[in-house]
C-alpha cells in the first residue's frame, strides 16, 4: 500500500510553494530581460546595425563576443538590443488584444441579442484557423513592420479574451449584486464598468502572462519566415532566420544565442503564467 | 441515430462559419496590397502585358462575377489555376497535402502516447520531485520555439555527428521513388522500394523529433490535469478506499477516464502542429502543403490563398466535429 501515500492528498502549503517558487523564478527572469532592454546599448561595445567590414562570421571570442553573423554585425549586441523588439512588441499586442477583447466580451455578454450573435459569429470565423495560421495569413496581407505585427498579433487573440470575457459576464449577470445595483438604478454603463468588468478580468489575468509567451514565439516565427521584423533590424527570429544557413555549415553562433534568449523570456512568461494558474486553482479548491 | 443528427446539426452550423471564411478570404486578399500578376510578369512587362494577363486569369471581371465564378468551382471541387505555376490548384494541393499529413499524423501519434504514459505518471506523483520536473519539462517545451529547436537539432544530427541527412527535402532523390500519395514513407513502402523506405525514414526523425517536442508540452499538461480531476474525484477516492489492487484502479478507473478527455486534447493538439509544420517545413526545406500555402500568401497568388485557407479551416473545424463526436461515444455522460 505504500503507494496508496502517494496518491495526492492537496496540500495546500506544498502546493503554495511550488506556485511562489514559479512566480518569483517567472518573473526574475522578465526583469532580468527588461533590464537587458533598457541597458542593451550600455552592455555591448558594438551598435545593433553596425557592420564590422573585417570580421564576417568571426567566432565568439576576440572582439565579438559572441561572434559575428554573415553581415559583420554583432551578436551579443544584437540579441541584448533585440530584446526591445520583441518584448515590446508582444507585451503591446497582448495589452491591445485584453482591451479590445474585453470590451467586445462585456458588450455581447451583458447586451445579448443581435449584438452577441454578430460579435459571437465574427469571434467563430477568427477561431475556425489555427492561431498561428491565422497570424500568419493576417501579417501576409497586411505586411510587417512595428505596428502591423501590433495589429495583427492582437486582432488574432483578440476572439479567445472576448469569449472568456463574454462566458465570465454571462454568469456574473444572474448575481445577486447585479441585480441589486439594477435596482438601485444603476445604468447601465456604470453596472459594466463599475460591476462586471472588473470581476470579469479573474481569468484575463492568469492568461495574459502566458499569452504574451505566446506572442514572442508568433512575432519570432513570423519574423523567421521573412513576414514579421526584417534585417537588419535586431529581432530574435529573423537573426534565427539568417543565421539557418550557418547552421547547416556547423556554425552555431549565429543562430543559437537569439533562439536561447528568446526561449529564457517566453519561459518566464510561462512559468509566472502557470504559478498565477496553480494559485487561482488552489484557491478555488478551498 | 441520435449521433447522425448530432453530426447534421453540426455540419449545418459549420456552412455559415465556412462561407463566412470563403467570403472573407476572396474579399481581404483582393482588397488589401499587393498583385499576383506584377509578380508573374517581371520588371519589363508593359501594361498591356498585364492586361493581358489579368484577362487570362480572369482578374479583369467586375469582383461579384469572379466571386460567382470562384463558388461555381468550389461546388465542383475546382479551385481554379495558380496565377504563379499556371496548373490547376486541386491537382498541386493533393501533391502537397501528403507530405504535411505523414510528419503531423506521425508527431500528433507519438506525442498523444507520450502524453498519455507521462501525464498520469506525473499526475499520480503530484508535487513531488518526478511531478515537477515533468511540468517543468511541459513548461519548456511550451516556450521553445519550433523553428528554432529544429535548427538546433540539425546542427546536432547532421552537422556535428552526421547521423542523420542534410535538412533539403523528404527523400533521396537517387532512390527513384514513384510519388502516389505524396507521403513519401509510405509510397515507399507500398512499391517495395528498399533504398527509399530508410532514406525517408531517415529523413523524418528529426521534423518529427521537432514537431513531438512542440506539440507533446500542451497536451502534457492537459492529460495531467484531467487525471488529477480523476484522482481527486470522490468515485475514485471510493474504489480506493475498498481496497482495489493497484491495476485495477490504474487501467479501470484513471486510464480510462483521463483517456475521455483525449479525442478533444487531439484536435486542438492538430491545430497547434498545423501551425507548427509551416515553421518545421520550412526548416527542414520538406515542400509539403505549409510551404505552398505560404508562398501563395507571399505572392498574393488568389486561388492558392483561397483554397489553402478553406481546407486548414474546413480540416480544423471538421477534427473538432470528429472529436466531439468520439468524446460521446467514449463517455456515456455526454448527451448529444
Amino acid at each position: 500500500m505504500a503507494s496508496l501515500e502517494m496518491l495526492p492528498v492537496v496540500s495546500g502549503t506544498k502546493d503554495g510553494r511550488f506556485a511562489k517558487a514559479l512566480i518569483y523564478v517567472g518573473s526574475g527572469i522578465l526583469i532580468v530581460a527588461a533590464l537587458a532592454a533598457i541597458f542593451a546599448p550600455l552592455l555591448s561595445s558594438w551598435g545593433p546595425k553596425e557592420i564590422d567590414p573585417s570580421g564576417t562570421l568571426a567566432a565568439p571570442g576576440g572582439e565579438h563576443l559572441l561572434g559575428s553573423d554573415g553581415n559583420g554585425m554583432d551578436v551579443w549586441s544584437r540579441v541584448l538590443h533585440a530584446a526591445r523588439i520583441d518584448l515590446g512588441i508582444a507585451v503591446l499586442a497582448v495589452a491591445l488584444a485584453v482591451v479590445v477583447g474585453t470590451l467586445l466580451g462585456l458588450l455581447a455578454g451583458y447586451l445579448g441579442g443581435w449584438v452577441d450573435d454578430v460579435l459571437m459569429r465574427i469571434v467563430d470565423i477568427f477561431q475556425a484557423f489555427p492561431t498561428f495560421i491565422l497570424a500568419l495569413a493576417v501579417s501576409a496581407l497586411l505586411g510587417g513592420g512595428f505596428f502591423n505585427l501590433v495589429i495583427t498579433i492582437a486582432a488574432v487573440n483578440a476572439p479567445a479574451y472576448a469569449r472568456l470575457v463574454r462566458a465570465e459576464v454571462r454568469t456574473l449577470r444572474e448575481m445577486q449584486y447585479i441585480e441589486a445595483a439594477k435596482t438601485s438604478g444603476a445604468s447601465t454603463l456604470g453596472i459594466m464598468w463599475r460591476h462586471l468588468l472588473p470581476n470579469s478580468l479573474t481569468p484575463v489575468r492568469v492568461i495574459a502572462p502566458l499569452n504574451c509567451g505566446w506572442a514572442m514565439l508568433t512575432l519570432a516565427g513570423l519574423s523567421f519566415l521573412g513576414l514579421g521584423v526584417t534585417v537588419p533590424t535586431a529581432e530574435w527570429g529573423s537573426m534565427i532566420s539568417l543565421g539557418t544557413s550557418d547552421v547547416v555549415a556547423g556554425r552555431w553562433w549565429t543562430s543559437v544565442p537569439p533562439g536561447l534568449a528568446l526561449l529564457v523570456c517566453v519561459l518566464g512568461f510561462s512559468l509566472l503564467g502557470e504559478g498565477l494558474q496553480e494559485r487561482a486553482d488552489a484557491k478555488s479548491r478551498r | 441515430m441520435r449521433i447522425l443528427r448530432f453530426v447534421g446539426r453540426r455540419l449545418l452550423q459549420l456552412i455559415p462559419v465556412l462561407l463566412g471564411v470563403v467570403v472573407l478570404t476572396f474579399l481581404l486578399v483582393r482588397v488589401l496590397p499587393g498583385d499576383p500578376i506584377r509578380s508573374i510578369l517581371g520588371p519589363n512587362a508593359t501594361e498591356a502585358d498585364a492586361d493581358a494577363a489579368r484577362a487570362r486569369f480572369g482578374l479583369d471581371q467586375p469582383i461579384w462575377k469572379q466571386f460567382l465564378d470562384y463558388l461555381g468551382g468550389l461546388v465542383t471541387g475546382d479551385f481554379g489555376t495558380s496565377i504563379q505555376s499556371g496548373a490547376s490548384v486541386t491537382g498541386e494541393m493533393a501533391l502537397r497535402l501528403g507530405p504535411t499529413l505523414e510528419l503531423v499524423f506521425i508527431a500528433v501519434s507519438i506525442a498523444i502516447v507520450l502524453a498519455i504514459w507521462l501525464g498520469i505518471w506525473s499526475a499520480r506523483r503530484a508535487d513531488t520531485v518526478g511531478d515537477h520536473s515533468v511540468r517543468i519539462f511541459a513548461l519548456f517545451g511550451n516556450s521553445i520555439p519550433e523553428f528554432w529547436l529544429g535548427l538546433v537539432l540539425i546542427l546536432v544530427g547532421y552537422a556535428a555527428l552526421g547521423w542523420f541527412p542534410a535538412p533539403s527535402g523528404r527523400v533521396d532523390p537517387d532512390t527513384n521513388l514513384t510519388p502516389l500519395t505524396g507521403a513519401d514513407l509510405i509510397d515507399a513502402l507500398i512499391t517495395g522500394n528498399g533504398p527509399a523506405i530508410s532514406s525517408s525514414a531517415a529523413h523524418l526523425v528529426l521534423p518529427v523529433l521537432t514537431l513531438v517536442i512542440g506539440v507533446l508540452a500542451p497536451l502534457l499538461r492537459s492529460v495531467r490535469a484531467s487525471a488529477l480531476e480523476v484522482l481527486r474525484s470522490e468515485a475514485y477516492a471510493a474504489a480506493a478506499a475498498h481496497g482495489l489492487p493497484e491495476r485495477t484502479l490504474l487501467r479501470g478507473y484513471l486510464r480510462r477516464a483521463t483517456l475521455v478527455r483525449l479525442p478533444s486534447l487531439a484536435a486542438l493538439v492538430f491545430g497547434t502542429a498545423l501551425g507548427s509544420t509551416v515553421l518545421v517545413e520550412y526548416v527542414y526545406s520538406w515542400q509539403g502543403f505549409g510551404q505552398w500555402a505560404l508562398r501563395g500568401l507571399l505572392y498574393r497568388d488568389y486561388p492558392v490563398v483561397q483554397a489553402s485557407v478553406l481546407i486548414i479551416a474546413f480540416a480544423y473545424v471538421l477534427v473538432f466535429l470528429i472529436a466531439d463526436v468520439v468524446h460521446a461515444w467514449l463517455d456515456p455522460r455526454v448527451k448529444i
